[in-house]
């Protein structure tokens, strides 16, 4: 008998418009691609060297096509059935565990399934060019369609555990970006170490279907520094993610039951009317203690912003405090390493890792905190009761917008000592520094106005902040696929054009990261940030007027 | 304390509410077609109406959430599309869906909006005790609102729609989804805020409830107002055949007493009850001419216990108004729908 959830979610999804623009978009992209880098001369065809290029570019646009687009379904997937109380009813019904998470992963590979079809008329292309050998072809679809299995099962695991839609899309997002970029960087960090140690940051960087695929087409991989490994990344990749698959899918089902519908409301417990070794402990543990009772909003003080911090979970003090002294912790213990193993370290790789942490700080908080600006209110309801007060909507998102710079000002002003004792160390730095700052600053503004701006031509909350994530991420990770492609299919001309576009190649070229060097992108990148920034404000200015004028 | 509609005494009898000839077109739709309506200080105005007869849009025009194509609507004087900031003020909104926050505890969620209104904070926290205990939601101060129950979340919704002290409070569709103990205590609340000088103008689909609050009643339909009064008038104006009930002593006498009726009413519609002893007719007939019934009742020495005329409710208005334009729409009567 058909599973009657794959009928609900593959068949409904497929039916959507939205579904249908974007496998257009995706087939017309595949074949401009192919299309644009196919050879002109005879000479370099028979080489097949052309075609190799053209494959291996058409290869990392895939996974970066599934990287980026396909988290949004499974992790929206059981919170969303949680949320509207559809779970308690399908846990009511013969289907068992198993069933409901098969028609759930199935859909989704489904839909992957179909959007990798789609691609292979530019693969056959690329085959039919010659110089490509079948395995080739066969192992990059391996990689792809592992790399789908465990996206969608670790996903769907998240979303059992997520209290909201968004919530569920935003730590997707954030286990994608760990997995693919954040697992290179012992790697990079520590290359060349041997023993236990190397092994173990050999197995971890093969978690990284970036660096699978990478190895697959002859590239070093993204933390090798220009150097060739002789482990095969494909295999461990291939080994490490099937177990990853199944650990995660019976980790879900076994969640699958009605323990996750079966929660009394919150009673909500004050700290200030337990004991005093309670508190105590409690102050201990949080500085800030979110359960203490809070104080009336002040004179000055803008009531959206303050409301804004207390409706957040994570952007709660105790959270901010935490994350505050976690950027400064690290951005002074590289530093602190600079000094002693200034060796195999230098001042430039610590600003290069400093920077890529605070980029992905930045990447994956600023869209959750401002792509539902709007959205998350026309959701709940709360827009109507924000209308029928004497507030100006200009007062409502400017309070919405402080609560979120106060939140990346914190972030990023916790890194400011690492950035101090790299200055003491070598006061040479000092003009790189000031820029990297501007740099980080630009792109801060950027994410926050660009994800704001995409979040509010949305109604869903769910839908804003996976758009918001989809062209931030765009913007960040493509032109860094284009760099990957530098010297072969891309020349220094095109390469430095993308890269201009790039915050995070823009803050490494200024600190002097190797491979981003002989980029000249400031203040070009600043310029094209600033107005890019410029054009996101004015569109929330437009949507904002559009939806606060009275109808 | 309970309280009934008739002992509410209006503060002023100047209409606080006045709409003249409001239109709202939506393209070549019209939610609401030249509407007129009064309402005076201390008030209570049901508005009732069917899915889509404009109740709603009537109720963002006077908050300002909505502007008119033609007409005008005025709160205490104060024009609701060109003094939209000033209405604010002037006006309490509960619209129907609560607009509740994650992580946000019933009297963080009143300060933000004590704040949103401008109140002082020293005064601020003064109204917020005071409508915490007006409304009877002290005790949940601390609880989280997106963990409230509907009919908490109802009673946290009126305490925040009083912190600004408005004139008029406009609540929509309160008593949905109350259990029968938290209708009643919603009902004494609204009754209360009255009795304290509140105009409000609310709206339901639970018809008897609002029989029961509201002194005055506008059935919308269609965007049109076909009735506004108290609900006598309004019944009176629906229905000019009474329904008049004889009550009897015995069963045995219930075909006699018909036979007595029919023959003076001659084409009213008569029906026998012989389980309750009763026999109910319906007439156009004078005060003079149920007289001569009940006359020829006794005479015939018939033991009539009562001879009463049955009001028309609230609902039985409301059908009236809103069959003939499902029939003109063409949906089938409950009859033809079950052939």
């Amino acid at each position: 008998m058909a599973n009657p959830i794959i009928q609900r979610e593959l068949i409904s999804v497929l039916r959507q418009r939205r579904t249908v623009i974007v496998q257009c978009v995706l087939a017309v992209g595949f074949v401009l691609l192919i299309a644009i880098r196919w050879p002109t001369e005879p000479r370099m065809a028979l080489s097949g060297l052309r075609s190799q290029e053209v494959f291996r570019l058409f290869a990392y646009g895939l996974l970066a096509t599934v990287l980026l687009l396909l988290p949004v379904a499974p992790a929206t997937s059981i919170v969303r059935e949680r949320t509207r109380g559809t779970l308690g009813l399908l846990l009511n019904t013969p289907l068992g565990p198993w069933q409901i998470f098969g028609g759930k992963f199935l859909a989704t590979i489904g839909l992957a399934g179909q959007l990798l079809i789609l691609s292979l008329p530019a693969a056959a292309a690329c085959y039919a060019l010659g110089g490509i050998y079948p395995s080739d072809v066969f192992a990059t679809y391996l990689i792809l369609g592992l790399t789908v299995l465990l996206i969608t099962s670790s996903s769907l695991l998240i979303s059992t555990y997520s209290a909201s839609a968004d919530a569920a899309v935003r730590w997707s997002y954030g286990f994608i970006l760990t997995i693919s970029v954040l697992t290179v960087l012992p790697h990079y960090l520590l290359l060349g170490t041997g023993g236990f140690t190397g092994t173990v940051i050999s197995w971890i960087r093969a978690l990284s279907p970036i660096s699978a695929m990478m190895s697959l087409h002859g590239a070093a991989d993204l933390g090798s520094a220009g150097l060739a490994t002789t482990e095969n990344i494909v295999l461990r990749f291939s080994a490490i993610s099937s177990i990853a698959v199944v650990v995660t899918s019976l980790w879900t089902i076994s969640r699958l039951n009605f323990s996750l519908v079966d929660s009394a409301r919150d009673s909500g417990m004050i700290a200030d009317d337990q004991s005093l070794g309670v508190r105590s402990l409690r102050r201990a543990f949080f500085i800030i203690d979110p359960k203490r009772r809070s104080g009336y909003i002040g004179p000055l003080t803008n009531p959206v912003m303050v409301k804004e911090f207390r409706c957040r979970k994570f952007g709660r003090l105790h959270w901010l405090l935490r994350l505050i002294a976690i950027c400064g912790i690290i951005s002074l213990a590289l530093t602190i390493l600079t000094t002693t193993q200034t060796v195999s370290w230098d001042v430039a790789s610590v600003g290069g890792i400093m920077v890529v942490l605070q980029v992905a700080l930045i990447v994956l908080i600023t869209p959750s905190l401002a792509a539902g600006l709007i959205a998350t209110e026309h959701e709940t309801g709360g827009w109507v009761l924000l209308q029928s007060t004497p507030m100006s909507i200009w007062r409502i998102v400017w309070g919405k917008i402080l609560s979120v710079i106060l939140t990346l000002g914190l972030i990023l002003l916790a890194t400011l000592p690492g950035y101090l004792v790299m200055v003491a160390i070598d006061p040479g730095q000092w003009f790189q520094v000031r820029r990297v700052a501007i740099c980080l600053l630009m792109t801060a503004l950027f994410v926050m106005l660009c994800s704001a701006a995409v979040g509010s031509l949305f109604r869903k909350t769910v839908s804003a902040t996976a758009a918001a994530y989809a062209v931030v991420l765009i913007v960040c990770a493509a032109p860094l696929l284009i760099w990957l492609g530098r010297g072969a299919p891309f020349g220094h001309s095109t390469v430095e054009k993308a890269l201009l576009v790039n915050p995070i190649a823009a803050g490494f070229s200024v600190i002097r990261v190797p491979g981003f060097t002989e980029y000249n992108l400031v203040p070009a990148n600043w310029w094209i940030l600033g107005a890019g920034s410029l054009l996101c404000f004015l569109l929330l200015v437009w949507r904002t007027h559009r939806v606060s004028r009275p109808q | 304390m309970t309280v009934s509609p008739t002992q509410i005494s209006p503060v002023k009898n100047e209409p606080v509410v006045v709409i003249r000839n409001l239109t709202k077109k939506y393209g070549d739709y019209t939610a609401l077609e030249d509407l007129n309506l009064t309402l005076s200080a201390g008030q209570i105005l049901g508005l009732i109406g069917p899915n889509g007869a404009g109740k709603t849009t009537a109720i963002k025009i006077l908050v300002g959430l909505s502007r008119p194509t033609s007409g005008t609507a005025t709160i205490a004087g104060v024009d609701c599309v060109g003094e939209s900031k000033r209405i604010k003020q002037l006006v309490g909104y509960m619209p129907d869906k609560f607009g509740s926050y994650d992580n946000m505890r019933v009297r963080e969620y009143l300060d933000f909006f004590g704040a949103a209104f401008q109140i002082p904070r020293q005064e601020r926290i003064h109204r917020i005790d005071e409508v915490m205990e007006m409304t009877g939601v002290s005790y949940m101060r601390d609880r989280y609102v997106d963990a409230l129950s509907h009919g908490m979340a109802q009673k946290v919704g009126i305490a925040r729609i009083l912190l600004h002290d408005p004139e008029m409070l406009i609540l929509d569709e309160p008593a949905n989804g109350l259990d029968p103990q938290a209708r009643i205590e919603m009902r004494d609340l609204l009754l209360n805020l009255a009795q304290m000088g509140k105009t409000l103008l609310v709206t339901s689909h639970i018809l008897p409830e609002l029989s029961r609050i509201c002194d005055h009643v506008a059935i919308l339909t269609h965007g049109k107002l076909r009735a506004h009064g108290t609900v006598k008038e309004i019944g009176q104006q629906v229905s000019q055949q009474r329904t008049v009930e004889v009550q009897l002593a015995n069963e045995e006498c219930v075909p006699a007493a018909a036979k007595i009726v029919r023959g003076i009413i001659l084409h009213g519609e008569v029906t026998e009850s012989p389980a309750e002893a009763v026999v109910r007719f319906r007439t156009d007939r004078s005060e003079e001419a149920l007289g001569q019934i009940l006359k020829a009742l006794m005479d015939a020495s018939l033991p009539v216990t009562q001879f009463r005329e049955l009001q028309t409710d609230l609902e039985e208005a409301f059908m009236s108004f809103a069959r003939p334009q499902k029939e003109a729409e063409g949906a089938p009567s409950m009859a033809e729908a079950k052939a």
